[in-house]
């Protein structure tokens, strides 16, 4: 992404990825509305679903998308693509620094709040946000059907 | 493999000139037109065809490799689209209020971790005692860098706010 004055701006690198995830993600059909977040700052989307057309029982169900470019335009991104809903679950795939395994990218989830986190390294085929967002709603109702 | 019906499903609900665009305007450097084809799952040729329509909208800007033409947004309609976002459900009172808004949570985080720069962050989030503590620096200076970008662009909004407004009646 390229700043106003031609050089790499991470902050609107950053905004215009989570622009164009707020985008494409309301034409997934599990996907009821999007936001940005907080109301004028826009650091993240929120998604509202419908966890049925994901295979869940819960009533209700939100995603949440962080999206960072990455300090320099040949950095990796760092983001976090988090699940949770009305029975307390709450899972998501991330790529980002983390003591948990080894390399960035993991899959994190717990049946409560109270439970801890289980981590799992994963690998995501492309980093190009707008296919990895569909490819993660994939692997989120292929893990909410096992459920 | 669930990845390759993700794919199939984004096939489905977004058309192929969608698909185009979006990859073609979060790309973090200048891609040639297979590159682009390849991550939007459309042919070689439909890519290039489209890539020429957004290039002629402006949406894309070409760039001369050493093999083939590269496609990048245009800082221009990336920034007009990002104003665009912002002058759509805000009046000049509230672009004045967004602006005190922004600066607070920037002078909240200065003087929490007594930096002046997301950069001082994160150089102090590589030295914090625990990870989890990394882990939170870094993603409160990832944040602080889109909210300093954000600042920019509602005060180019203040400042021109006669001329981006235009006529549009102001929000109910």
């Amino acid at each position: 992404m390229f700043a106003f004055d031609g050089g790499y701006d991470p902050g609107e690198a950053s905004q215009t990825i989570l622009f164009e995830l707020r985008r494409t993600v309301v034409r997934h059909p599990a996907v009821q509305h999007a936001s940005s977040e907080p109301p004028g700052q826009f650091i993240r989307v929120v998604a509202t679903l419908d966890p049925a057309a994901l295979g869940s029982d819960a009533d209700e169900g939100t995603l949440t998308i962080r999206w960072y470019a990455g300090e320099t335009a040949d950095a990796e991104p760092e983001f976090a693509v988090h699940y949770s809903d009305s029975t307390e679950f709450d899972c998501g795939w991330h790529h980002e620094p983390n003591p948990h395994v080894e390399g960035w990218a993991h899959y994190q989830e717990r049946s409560t709040a109270d439970d801890d986190y289980e981590y799992e390294a994963v690998e995501f085929g492309s980093l190009q946000p707008v296919p990895l967002i569909w490819a993660i709603l994939n692997r989120l109702e292929a893990r909410l059907t096992d459920r | 493999m669930t990845d390759a019906s993700g794919v199939e499903r984004w096939k489905e609900h977004q058309s192929a000139f969608d698909r185009v665009r979006s990859v073609a305007v979060t790309v973090s450097e200048p891609k040639s037109a297979d590159r682009i084809a390849e991550q939007a799952h459309v042919a070689g040729n439909t890519a290039r065809d489209h890539l020429q329509r957004l290039v002629e909208m402006n949406v894309l800007q070409t760039i001369s490799g050493e093999t083939a033409t590269l496609y990048a947004p245009d800082p221009l309609y990336t920034r007009m689209q990002a104003l665009r976002d912002l002058l759509d459900s805000r009046d000049r009172d509230d672009l004045l209020e967004l602006r005190g808004a922004l600066q607070e949570q920037v002078e909240d985080w200065q003087s929490e971790y007594n930096s002046d720069f997301p950069g001082d962050l994160r150089e102090q989030a590589a030295h914090a005692d625990t990870a989890e503590e990394t882990r939170e620096m870094r993603q409160t200076a990832n944040d602080w860098e889109i909210i300093a970008y954000r600042l920019r662009l509602v005060e180019d909004a203040i400042e021109h706010y006669s001329d981006y407004a235009g006529s549009t009646p102001a929000p109910a």
